[in-house]
């Protein structure tokens, strides 16, 4: 633009007009990368919508009527709210415009999907034979577990299986960070092999391996299995961290009268309590998922984790009363989000360490 | 202070090097449901090179199933996701990206039942739905194109890893290389093909290898959505060596299957390894491991 526009004095440029230009082409194509984004988005999004829908208004089936109508209210509802976030420059008058907009959408939905809501699908929650009562040729033989059962089976393998690779990990990690032992090289490339190795492959020696020492039907079985898978990634999370603490904040605690323990224990852990946070969270949700590994592991019912609980409701309920199942569904589902939102800081920059495809 | 590492070793024993030796013997006897073993015998390994008629189609499977998710989801999918948001504003990227990690981080059993109910072929059927809304014929994917729904049942949760690893690469190319080429009037796509995909080469053939890998070996959502179904035509590799072992009860015989998974494996560790820079992984001093 500057050789045609420079050496004619006479014409002058009109630079307000062309800096309005590139803004609005800048707007343009803002708009429609969130609109191709929003588009792409759909489909990954409107399906849990749709679980969360049925669970609190599904009457046995699952009617698709309150989904299209709480979309057909949030949609226009985003259109406008984006406009109006690009048009209005002033921030506290954008702020004020942007609650009008989210108040009239929930007030809307209220109407629109109000009458149908209700929580009776929710009664699995007190009721733990309304799977027994609904279902008809059953898969499982005799009684569904109570879910809480199922719950805390979840909770206890997801706890055990966090607590012992932070602890296995964070002291491992600081072991390989700070000593020098014959082998080190071999056991950190080891680690890194591991790592990437695949251990799903190795299913069916580990299923024989814990029937040989009568650990197949407990959860300690899959509590030691899951820990095993999780700890290549999680000591080289943690080396890293320790690697990141610099030596002379132990050496001036030991000069300062602390042995190494306590100056393991009072001066470096709290320097990496964010890795072990980490890695936590990630075993956490990690052991709250499984599914291949606790469906092998785990036959008796009183066994059943979350995941078992709701695969056989869907398998013995479905056709009946799809509601149920959704609202089971959501009850899984919804710590594992909620976890997974508070923490995403953290655990994008670990997806490294999954190993699904 | 040696005991700092012993649980470490102890637990990486017992779950990765035990297993890999019980299955190499395992694979060398005759095994069967009852979960004794009698005799040893070469059987399994002769059955599984030359004697089993299931073996042809099913790997024909399994190669469509990891290429195909592959090249469309895992990669291609991935580069655009982050491609796209890293160019937006960084909240707004951040959102895109955590709607496309929802898939990963539900828990496998809801997300296949969310992938049944959408692709369902009756009147509730979310995509039915959707296409009759638009004038389209109803489908039924599950039995009519059942491996372009595992493709794209996969692709979703795989183009997550692709996005996040590639979204830190280009992240950490340096802003002067873009506005170098911006200034000598490069447009969008060549900046792209020029400076960004040259720039994360690496990280490229890294996700290739890991996510070929992983396709290979994981058979959790199959397993869930069509069950290797209808007859076999969604039966990967992985899956087959399951359902021999724990549903026909030939434990032998899913050993000896096993084992060329296990030298898949190893193959690609080792040369996931070799492709790693060690020096610098190893000293990598926070968690991001790329």
């Amino acid at each position: 633009m500057s050789t045609a526009a420079l050496p004619l004095a006479e014409a002058p440029v009109d630079w307000q007009a062309l800096a309005a230009r590139a803004r609005l082409r800048r707007r343009l194509s803002t708009a429609f990368l969130y609109l191709a984004m929003t588009l792409g988005a759909l489909p990954v999004l409107v399906p849990y919508l749709w679980l969360v829908t049925v669970a609190f208004s599904g009457r046995t089936g699952a009617s698709t009527l309150v989904l299209w109508r709480t979309l057909a209210v949030i949609l226009p509802a985003l259109v406008l709210a984006s406009i109006v976030g690009m048009a209005i420059e002033d921030q506290r008058r954008r702020r004020r415009a942007l609650l009008l907009i989210g108040g009239a959408a929930l007030a809307l939905l209220a109407i629109v999907t109000g009458p149908y809501l209700h929580l009776n699908n929710w009664r699995f929650l007190w009721n733990p034979d309304v799977a027994d009562a609904l279902k008809g040729a059953s898969g499982v033989g005799t009684k569904f577990p109570s879910v809480w059962s199922a719950f805390f089976n979840s909770l206890a393998i997801a706890g055990a299986q966090m607590a012992l690779v932070v602890v296995v990990s964070t002291l491992a990690g600081y072991y390989i960070s700070r000593f020098a032992f014959s082998g080190r090289p071999l056991f950190l490339q080891g680690l890194l092999v591991l790592h990437a190795f695949p251990a799903m492959t190795l299913i069916i020696p580990i299923f024989l391996m814990m029937y040989w020492v009568g650990l197949q039907d407990t959860l300690l079985g899959v509590v030691l299995v899951i820990t095993a898978l999780e700890l290549p990634f999680a000591i080289f999370v943690m080396k890293g961290f320790f690697d990141a603490v610099p030596w002379e904040i132990e050496m001036s605690a030991m000069t300062d009268g602390a042995s190494r323990r306590q100056a393991f224990l009072h001066v470096v852990l709290p320097q990496v309590k964010v890795g072990m946070l980490a890695i936590a969270i990630f075993a956490f949700l990690r052991g709250w998922e499984e599914y291949v590994f606790v469906r092998t592991l785990l036959v008796a019912k009183e066994n059943w984790t979350m995941s078992l609980y709701l695969f056989w409701t869907i398998t013995d309920v479905m056709g009946v009363d799809y509601a149920l199942v959704s609202a089971v569904g959501v009850f899984y589902v919804l710590p594992s989000v909620v976890l997974y939102t508070f923490t995403q800081k953290y655990l994008t920059q670990m997806t490294i360490g999954g190993i699904k495809g | 202070m040696a005991l700092f590492l012993g649980p470490a070793c102890l637990l990486l024993f017992l779950c990765f090097l035990a297993p890999v030796v019980v299955d190499v013997l395992l694979a060398f006897t005759d095994m069967g449901r009852n979960l004794r073993i009698t005799r040893f015998t070469t059987e399994n390994v002769e059955r599984l090179l030359t004697g089993d008629r299931r073996l042809p189609g099913v790997l024909a499977v399994t190669g469509i199933y990891v290429l195909g998710t592959l090249a469309i989801f895992n990669l291609t999918f991935a580069l655009v996701l982050a491609l796209v948001t890293t160019a937006m504003p960084t909240s707004a990227g951040a959102f895109f990206r955590a709607v496309w990690l929802l898939p990963r981080m539900s828990p496998s059993v809801v997300y296949a039942l969310l992938w049944g109910w959408v692709v369902a072929p009756t009147d509730y059927g979310l995509l039915n739905q959707t296409l009759q809304a638009l004038g389209l014929p109803p489908i039924d994917l599950k039995s009519d194109a059942p491996v372009a729904l595992i493709i794209v049942a996969n692709g979703f949760i795989g183009a997550s890893f692709g996005m996040i690893i590639f979204t830190s690469a280009i992240r950490s190319i340096p802003e002067h290389l873009f506005w170098a080429a911006q200034v000598d009037g490069a447009s969008r796509l060549a900046i792209v093909r020029h400076v960004t995909l040259p720039a994360i080469r690496w990280q490229i053939s890294f996700v290739t290898i890991y996510q070929a890998l992983s396709l290979l070996v994981s058979f959790e959502y199959i397993w869930l959505i069509t069950d290797g179904g209808p007859f076999y035509d969604t039966t990967v590799y992985a899956l087959y060596v399951y359902q021999r072992a724990f549903n026909n009860g030939q434990y032998a015989y899913g050993a000896a299957l096993a084992l060329g998974l296990v030298l898949i494996g190893i193959t690609a560790a080792l040369i996931l390894w070799r492709l790693m820079d060690m020096r610098a992984l190893l000293q990598r001093p926070r968690i991001e491991v790329t």
